[in-house]
């Protein structure tokens, strides 16, 4: 292959590296208005009364708007396919506060500071109610409802309990299982609140055009979702509505949900003038999206030998105060992460709760990452009861070439799923490569006396795409000179999407990869694609771009076929050049000048890509730690990741979102948490106490990638965004037990918490 | 009030807020390289030079820049160290989102300024002020790596 | 966005001074501005002290390091006069307070003056025994450290400016050094010890245990510093060691908050203290290595 598989520069990073101005903020309109949130300062309360009067006297102060002014259409905020598997629960502006930080009231001014300073001299009237900000008292409290609307869509128990979502789904039967089995461990692992942190906080800037239609230039992962979820809320045909991406600056699935596009919809359609609202980063912290904390109960049963015979997983999640993912993201939880080992007898059980705390949502990996924690530390805890070595539990039982996705026809996205057979897996290598990489079986000498090394290792799998939802489209259209534009709806969200799809482009044309001009998302512009989650980019819109570019080849090839009286077939396309059977062959701008102006077609074509698989990557992850034992204090040493993604279509961009994934990672295994107070008001509201990883934070990584040839993806190629997310956690917390024996249950394993558990181990 | 300052090597009047910080300044005469990403001064996506030093904007009064020489991005986009920088961070794959990486480059900038030797520890340390949650750093430091070693021996 | 009516520049202290009681309104001092454009303090004009001749570092001709307020942190880093004093501790300690962006504006009278309980510099300053400068209209006044902190975010000064502190020229030759133990490489302070001392003959001649982020303001473990000054080396056995440490735990008086419990911060005054005494005392030459790492 020609363009896939190299290093090419990736299609953005020269103007991203000049700082050219290509992020939503970058750019103004003339008599642009600023808008401000109004956020509630209890948990829970109705909203009586919103009185503006004085800061609508303000200077510069254009407009408040509040639940009286909007009309109230429930809806859901996550970025879903239609019809949205979330619950409906949600509105522009609602007459109850649930939790702090809620939409109360929003200003509109002529600067951000005049909106600010509005925020003020608001009057609202509350009337207080009781709050539940733990998820078992939401679990079993039906006296406080969170939500009691009357005509909620998609409440698991809408109007009885505060429960948004459950799942009991069972393959086998495990509680007979369990009775055969010679050990069974059951165990409670507790998963913290953590934040996506992109750099670029959520940003929104919205205005009405000469033609009377919404343009909305905005930060976001699901371009065409946002459009069809905007019309609806605003009342507004999809028709007069232009969702424009610009470049975004980080998404990692926080920016898969409506948060801040809605207002400044609302608002310049009432003021018919241009309206930005920016998040600060306290306002990222209070009021954009978590991943969901969790307790996950894991039972186990197997056989002396080590052959696992049931598997059990209870889910409980607290989505906050509005059930955004709340299905899907725990359904992930065990229909991702419990197929690693498929046993015969696996039930798999989730209650997502409504609470009065801040909203969960979907974070890269989806609920894979904590269901991925609590399995693999889970298959430590077997190995270690067993008196089996926890390498050779885990070669014995995980899923293996040919074996079937026990749970795939039982749990889709939030419904019955296709079945799943896997194609291709480079998991044995990867084991093996990581092994190796890490030195596992020879423990390193500790640097000082109080310090303790470990070692430790996680499996992961994800997906690629959702089978039989996800599906993109693109355009190919070839120019005079032989250039092609490349639409996509695709978003490109920094991941490299953009090049990605450019360099299939290239290779299905035999072009240089500089010669595809790449346009993506813009809803006016661009075919449709359910946007940037799920790992669905490469394999599925990466589809699409393959069959558009093969079209658009076999036109050419028949217009040549004609013209030089060969059969299309044996037209080759390759390096720029196009050759026939016999000595025939032009350059691609000769081909375009003459399909062009000689033949009179437009050679284009658009086409759509949709998957009933969705295969499995997979991660082998190993993590080396030294404890202080007096301190509690955890530095990872080294990391090593061995990751199959199928084909590698760019190995640098590759290991780029592997090595971000491990820094994230290792932030969920060690400091990162967002830290809530009783009432549900968070404690860690900016980067000096929510601590993302430094560049001295980061242990030494090796990445190795291990390819394998996926028959159903695009040149082979599978998906990478998200799988080696998983690992980390688990592998640095079985490290740290392997160095001093404390097994963590909770994370992040601060030194705190180290700390705690050596003392009591010493006890 | 009223400020003159020296930006990107061209004397500058400001009309500033008291109260305003530079990163705000910045943006609004239009150096659109500087981001904002906390105002806290933690992310360093706001990173400038302020007399040859790196400072996070947002947490530098506009007003003190009174007689200072201000360095954004767009100023030494003509620089060859800068050149360099910025094609090594683009031919190791160092630039995802690409949010904090004017940020970067300004920080990596002062530093290999300073000139050899420089390895790979001096390295993070200079970019401590400037969070990146897509790289893992990796790519970025063997980026300034490459560069630190190319001016190591032309030196 | 702050509030703020008027940005003042001062280009001495004593103007600095009554610049700062000219009113209308109320007033503040700005240095670096790194704590002051997070906190946004509620007055209603500052003054600029950045140009009043208080940024030098200088060796007084006794041989007292002199650190005048406006010095930036990273010239603290950087400084020969301060690299080359009690080991460069204060270079080192100096290097941990913030990240690399930061420390080019924030200056070590903008920590102190503060006056958080975890400000980062105000340990090892007082381990070497800092005196402070202050500045009024007519006069200028000097106190120890020791007494400057009067509560959280509470000092003596009222309107009165930090002219600089000094470090006596004895401490140049103490051992010294400070760990700061945080969650990640940046971040504040759960804890800091700083400890110095001066050996002569086999003997701790003197000795200082001060403490960060572990009470109301930084402080100075007196009992446990009494219980070293004067021991002989030979004899601090590890159990004289653990008993000192315990001391020092005994001495403070954390808080419980979202980053750590007061139970841990102590175990680790603790753990911190032993460890730096007997690095400091394994230790001869270069003691400027971040001790407990
Ligand atoms: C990202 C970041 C990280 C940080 N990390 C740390 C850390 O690790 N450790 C740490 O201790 N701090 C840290 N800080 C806080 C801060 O940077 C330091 O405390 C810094 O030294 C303050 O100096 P400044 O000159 O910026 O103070 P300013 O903000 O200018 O002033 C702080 C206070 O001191 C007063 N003041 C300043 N100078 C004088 C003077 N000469 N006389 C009288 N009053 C005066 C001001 O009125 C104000 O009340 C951090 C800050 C940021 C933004
Ligand atoms: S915006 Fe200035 S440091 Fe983050
Ligand atoms: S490249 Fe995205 S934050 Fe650094």
């Amino acid at each position: 292959m020609k363009v896939v598989g190299k290093n090419v520069i990736k299609i953005d990073a020269f103007k991203l590296a000049r700082g050219e101005p290509v992020f939503t903020d970058d750019f103004t309109r003339q008599g642009m208005l600023y808008a401000k949130v109004l956020r509630s300062p209890h948990p829970h309360a109705r909203i009586l009364n919103v009185d503006a009067a004085a800061a609508l006297k303000l200077d510069g102060v254009v407009d408040v708007i509040w639940h009286r002014d909007v009309k109230a259409i429930p809806h859901t905020r996550a970025g879903q396919s239609y019809p949205e598997p979330s619950p409906y629960d949600t509105l522009i502006l609602s007459p109850k506060a649930r939790f702090i930080g809620d939409r109360v009231a929003v200003v509109v001014a002529e600067s951000v500071a005049q909106a600010i300073a509005a925020l003020d001299h608001i009057v609202v009237d509350y009337e207080e109610l009781p709050a539940l900000t733990d998820m078992d008292q939401s679990l079993t409290n039906s006296e406080i409802l969170i939500h009691e609307e009357p005509d909620p869509r998609g409440i698991s128990e809408a109007g009885m309990t505060n429960i948004a979502a459950r799942i009991d789904k069972q393959v086998g039967d495990v509680e007979a299982a369990l009775k055969e089995c010679d050990l069974v461990v059951t165990r409670d692992y507790h998963l913290p609140r953590v934040q996506a942190s992109h750099i670029e906080p959520h940003i929104s800037i919205a205005w009405v055009d000469e033609d009377d239609r919404l343009i909305v230039r905005t930060s976001t992962q699901v371009p065409f979702h946002l459009r069809r979820m905007l019309a609806r809320i605003l009342e507004i045909p999809e028709a007069r509505i232009r969702v424009i991406k610009p470049r975004v600056g980080g998404g990692f699935g926080d920016k898969q949900e409506l948060v801040v596009e809605d207002l400044v919809g609302v608002l310049a359609l009432r003021t018919g003038r241009p309206v930005r609202l920016e998040f600060t980063r306290e306002e990222e912290f209070v009021a954009a999206r978590y991943r969901h904390p969790q307790r996950v109960t894991m039972t186990t049963g197997v056989m002396k030998d080590g052959t696992i015979v049931a598997n059990r997983m209870y889910v409980l999640a607290d989505t906050g105060a509005y059930g955004s993912h709340a299905l899907t993201v725990q359904g992930n939880t065990g229909q991702k992460v419990l197929p690693m080992y498929p046993v015969a007898n696996i039930h798999f059980k989730m209650d997502c709760v409504y609470t009065n705390n801040p909203i969960s949502g979907a974070f890269r990996g989806y609920g894979a990452p904590q269901g991925c924690f609590a399995l693999e530390c889970h298959m430590d805890e077997v190995a270690r009861e067993l008196g089996m070595d926890r390498l050779e539990l885990r070669k014995k039982n995980h899923i293996k070439l040919g074996d079937t996705d026990p749970l795939s026809a039982k749990l889709g996205e939030g419904k019955e799923g296709l079945v799943r057979v896997v194609k291709s897996t480079g998991l044995e290598k990867a084991i093996e490569l990581g092994c190796e990489a890490i030195g596992w079986g020879n423990k390193r000498e500790p640097s000082a006396a109080h310090l303790k090394r470990g070692l430790g290792m996680a499996l992961a799998m994800q997906g690629s795409g959702i089978a039989g939802v996800d599906w993109g489209g693109a355009t190919v259209k070839l120019n005079d000179d032989g250039s092609v534009n490349l639409s996509v709806g695709a978003t490109d969200i920094g991941q490299g999407s953009d090049t990605v799809l450019a360099q299939m482009c290239a290779e299905e044309l035999g072009i240089p990869y500089e010669k595809v001009i790449i346009l993506s998302s813009d809803t006016d512009l661009t075919p449709f694609d359910v946007g940037a989650y799920a790992s669905s980019t490469t394999y599925i819109s990466g589809g699409a771009v393959v069959k558009a570019a093969a079209e658009v080849r076999g036109q050419l090839a028949g217009v040549l076929g004609s013209h030089w009286e060969c059969e299309p077939e044996d037209i080759v396309f390759s390096d720029g050049m196009v050759t026939g059977p016999g000595d025939q062959s032009m350059t691609i701008a000769e081909v375009a000048l003459f399909a062009l102006y000689k033949a009179m077609i437009q050679p284009m074509a658009t086409a759509s890509h949709m998957s009933n698989d969705s295969p499995p990557p997979f991660a082998a992850q190993f993590a080396e730690v030294e404890v202080d034992t007096e301190t509690g204090q955890v530095h990872l040493c080294r990391f090593v990741s061995a990751v199959d993604c199928g084909t590698v279509i760019h190995p640098k961009m590759v290991e780029g979102q592997i090595e971000g994934a491990v820094a994230q990672g290792m932030g969920y295994a060690l400091f990162e948490e967002v830290l809530l107070d009783r009432t549900g008001r968070v404690l860690t509201p900016d980067f000096l106490d929510y601590k993302i990883a430094s560049s001295l934070d980061v242990p030494e990584m090796v990445t190795i990638l291990v390819p394998t040839d996926e028959p159903t993806g695009p040149y082979g190629a599978k998906a990478a965004g998200e799988v080696p997310i998983d690992g980390p956690a688990p592998a640095i917390v079985n490290a740290i037990c392997d160095a001093v024996g404390v097994r963590m249950f909770r994370i992040p394993a601060t030194a705190e918490r180290v700390w705690r558990g050596l003392k009591e181990e010493t006890r | 009030m009223n400020i003159s300052l020296n930006l990107n090597g061209t004397a500058t009047d400001w009309e500033v807020a008291p109260g305003q910080t530079l990163l705000q300044a910045l943006r609004a005469s239009g150096a659109f390289s500087v981001k904002l990403g906390c105002e806290t001064g933690d992310c360093g996506s706001c990173t400038v030079l302020l007399d040859g030093q790196p400072v996070n904007s947002c947490v530098v009064p506009a007003a003190r820049v009174n007689g200072s020489r201000v360095t954004t991005l767009e100023g030494l986009l003509g620089d060859d160290l800068m050149i360099r920088l910025q094609t090594e961070l683009v031919e190791q794959g160092a630039v995802q989102c690409g949010y904090c990486i004017p940020g970067m480059l300004i920080s990596l900038y002062a530093l290999l300024k300073q000139g050899p030797p420089i390895d790979e520890e001096t390295i993070r340390h200079a970019l401590t002020g400037n969070l990146c949650r897509c790289t893992g750093y990796v790519k970025p430091v063997e980026a300034a790596r490459a560069v630190a070693a190319v001016l190591e021996e032309t030196s | 966005m702050w509030k703020l009516q008027e940005y003042r520049i001062a280009t001495n202290p004593a103007e600095a001074v009554a610049l700062m009681r000219k009113g209308p309104g109320k007033g503040a001092y700005i240095a670096g501005g790194t704590d002051m454009l997070l906190e946004h303090p509620a007055c209603d004009f500052v003054v600029d002290i950045n140009r009043a001749g208080i940024g030098d570092v200088a060796r007084t001709p006794g041989g007292d390091l002199f650190l005048g307020a406006a010095a930036t942190l990273q010239e603290l880093v950087g400084n020969e006069f301060v690299t080359g004093f009690a080991g460069g501790a204060v270079s080192m300690a100096a290097s941990q307070c913030g990240n690399r962006p930061v420390r080019s504006t924030a200056t070590v009278g903008g920590n102190l003056c503060n006056a958080l309980p975890s400000a980062d510099m105000a340990p090892v300053l007082l381990a070497l025994d800092a005196t402070c400068y202050i500045a009024d209209e007519d006069y200028q006044e000097s106190l120890p450290l020791t007494d400057f902190f009067v509560g959280p975010r509470l000092t003596v000064l009222e309107d009165r400016l930090l002219v600089g502190v000094a470090l006596p020229g004895e401490c140049a030759g103490w051992r010294c050094a400070s760990h700061k133990l945080t969650r990640t490489a940046e971040d504040i302070s759960l804890v800091q010890v700083a400890v110095a001392l001066g050996v002569d003959d086999g003997r701790i001649q003197e000795a200082r245990i001060a403490l960060g982020a572990v009470a109301p303001v930084p402080m100075r473990a007196s009992l446990a510093e009494t219980m070293l000054t004067g021991q002989e080396i030979a004899a601090i056995t590890p159990d004289v060691m653990g008993d000192v440490a315990a001391i020092a735990a005994g001495e403070c008086d954390p808080l419980d908050d979202h980053r750590a419990s007061a139970e841990y911060r102590r175990d680790m005054v603790s753990v911190l203290t032993r460890r730096l005494v007997t690095r400091i005392l394994s230790d001869d030459g270069d003691n400027s290595q971040d001790g407990a790492a």
